[in-house]
């Protein structure tokens, strides 16, 4: 799964989780410019994505994450 | 982690007549399905149908006295009703340990509520998080 397809698919779980049906999210997207995306949501947010990519993240994988770019390569790297 | 995949837990509740009465005064719903005995006959039920959210009462009090851990806060709760509960009804509340997110120290629970009859009355799930 490319980059673009795999922002696609986070950015409806972001949606989905953030109640904002018109959130767009970028690679450069990080938890400042997002309205709600406050350390609960983020948990939420991991879970569903965890749960989404049937894959599992470490503390220090989330931890290092600077903005959904980060949190995408992850995802990616953890698919090969 | 102080929970791992598939661990289980049981504990026993009464839908008491106090607990009813409470949870009226507390709440105010009076609907005549919770407290008019008449009128829940006429509408299929054998007797006043406990309120659902009591069972949602009872997993409060699992989760924040019953489990192994004090250092926990409830994420989210789902639960779906599938048999009425009756006055003095003896629930079983079984709860196993579904899923664990270590990376951000949350772990979800499926739990079903059981009458004495051994019907499924209720069931779902829960997600709390460890505060570390």
């Amino acid at each position: 799964m490319d980059s673009d397809k795999i922002l696609e698919e986070i950015q409806e779980i972001f949606r989905d989780i953030l109640d904002q049906q018109n959130l767009v999210i970028h690679p450069e997207t990080n938890a400042d410019e997002v309205e709600d995306w406050d350390s609960l949501n983020h948990i939420q947010l991991v879970v569903a994505i965890e749960k989404h990519f049937k894959m599992r993240f470490t503390s220090k994988e989330i931890q290092s994450w600077k903005n959904v770019g980060e949190m995408i390569i992850c995802i990616k790297e953890k698919m090969v | 982690m102080t929970f791992k995949k598939g661990d289980y837990f049981s504990e026993q509740f009464i839908v008491s007549s106090e607990i009813h009465e409470r949870f009226i005064d507390l709440f105010k719903d009076k609907n005549p399905l919770h407290t008019d005995e008449s009128f829940a006959i006429a509408n299929k039920f054998e007797s006043r149908v406990m309120h659902g959210n009591i069972l949602n009462g009872f997993i409060s009090y699992f989760v924040g006295e019953c489990l192994p851990s004090k250092n926990i806060i409830i994420h989210s709760q789902d639960i779906v009703y599938k048999k009425p509960v009756y006055l003095n009804d003896r629930l079983r509340l079984n709860v196993t340990v579904e899923n664990i997110y270590e990376s951000v120290h949350a772990v979800e629970f499926k739990f079903e509520f059981i009458n004495t009859g051994l019907k499924l009355v209720a069931k779902g799930k829960f997600q709390i998080g460890l505060l570390v």
